[in-house]
């Protein structure tokens, strides 16, 4: 059985925060974040707003786009680094904010910035199973509000922005409307864990692995509720494990990366995305880049690509797309898609 | 011994960052010479150019940090496959 993604959503804050606005807060320049990650502006959430308001507006824009009802969901699946609260997860908040899909199971994976993949593998597995016929995958970030404003985090803090994608997964593979020319079928996925690298990107507090209390004033002046990242580490692995998920996943496929229309990768930094276009000897004008204007919006991030190609009509009828993403974990992978 | 392609490769880096290559026994990341990406590259470089390929577990900087390390990574490398 055949899984097809039937819509596309996004949702952006509407502040804009460009390099000039961000250097000075950690201690570097403009052309310093723009030299080191090609970011030149991101999008910050505003106090009021949560990672769960991006969600359910990016699940709306999607649910619209697929011209499918909140009372046709059989089932949400949420990813992101910066939810609302500890506990719940956003995925039963984004339900009760979107209304019409009462007691529909509403779940949070907490898988990196792999997200994208690891749910379209669980959409389509519940789909195959006949679990579910119409699933949302979505992936929502906030995560402004955890940067740590320093210079001794600047080469993490000026990576990051917020923002929410959104698709619909289903079974059936009837257009939304008239003026739609395809369906993106979802061919095959390949997703991957490491956990040997568990600690070289990672959030440490809260946590029950940081002694007699999961948070702390020791903790907090020890900056562990913010992120930490071994930079040259996570680049070397990123790189190395994307470019070898998709040398398998298009080889046992009979693809080559010439066959390859369009490359929808995790938005990291645009010069990791650069290295792993020169590793898979793929033109940079077929990978699909908003890392410039958004950052990385970790969960959310390969989502807007995506839904991004959809709206720029960069997708048309026999597209094969090669989605890649990698995160925290570490968790990484590859999807193979054909526009039909 | 690095073989003349890493070497070229490692001065052609240490030009375009306005530096000089450090001793062999010297930080290539606190030189400048290699920085987060062009180690990706450099390490593309190598496997090519030594006919090895790296194993996930050893793919760390630590490993490639100076021109000694580097060197010492490709015998035990080698020994290994």
């Amino acid at each position: 059985m055949s899984c097809f993604i039937t819509g596309y959503g996004s949702a952006l804050p509407e502040r804009v925060v460009t390099n000039a606005e961000l250097a000075p807060m950690l201690g570097v320049t403009p052309d310093w974040i723009e030299a080191n990650s090609g970011i030149l502006e991101r999008r910050w959430v505003e106090a009021h707003q949560a990672a769960s308001d991006l969600a359910v507006a990016a699940v709306r824009d999607a649910l619209n786009d697929a011209d499918t009802r909140a009372e046709d969901v059989d089932y949400l699946i949420a990813c992101t680094l910066s939810p609302d609260y500890q506990v719940p997860g956003i995925a039963p908040l984004v339900q009760q904010k979107l209304e019409g899909c009462p007691g529909v199971p509403a779940i949070d994976l907490r898988v990196g910035c792999a997200a994208i993949l690891y749910s379209l593998q669980l959409a389509r597995g519940l789909i195959e199973s006949r679990a579910a016929n119409t699933v949302v995958c979505f992936g929502a970030e906030a995560q402004s509000k955890g940067l740590d404003l320093h210079s001794r985090s600047a080469d993490l803090s000026m990576l990051f922005g917020d923002g929410a994608g959104a698709v619909v997964v289903s079974g059936e593979s009837k257009m939304p409307d008239k003026t739609r020319e395809y369906l993106v079928r979802v061919d095959d996925i390949l997703i991957e864990t490491d956990g040997n690298f568990a600690e070289d990107l990672i959030v440490r507090a809260p946590g029950t692995a940081n002694g007699a209390r999961w948070l702390d004033a020791e903790q907090l002046a020890a900056g562990w509720h913010h992120g930490s990242m071994q930079g040259r580490t996570v680049i070397l692995q990123a790189v190395r494990k994307l470019s070898d998920a998709a040398d398998h996943i298009l080889v046992r496929n009979g693809l080559s990366p010439g066959q390859v229309d369009l490359v929808i990768p995790h938005q990291a930094n645009a010069n990791l995305l650069a290295a792993l276009a020169r590793k898979l000897c793929i033109v940079s004008d077929r990978v699909v880049m908003n890392v410039d204007r958004l950052g990385n919006t970790s969960c959310a991030s390969a989502f807007l690509a995506l839904s991004q190609a959809h709206k720029e009509g960069r997708i048309s009828p026999g597209s094969r797309l090669l989605i890649l993403a990698f995160g925290a974990g570490f968790t990484w992978g590859a999807a193979l898609c054909r526009a039909v | 011994m690095l073989t003349e392609g890493l070497m070229s490769f490692l001065d052609q880096a240490a030009t375009e960052a306005r530096t000089e290559l450090p001793d062999r026994n010297s930080s290539l990341f606190q030189s400048g010479v290699l920085d987060s990406f062009t180690l990706v590259d450099f390490v593309t470089l190598l496997e090519a150019e030594c006919n090895i390929k790296i194993d996930d577990a050893d793919l760390r900087p630590e490993n490639f940090d100076t021109i000694a390390k580097v060197e010492d990574f490709i015998t035990r490398t080698r020994g290994a496959q």
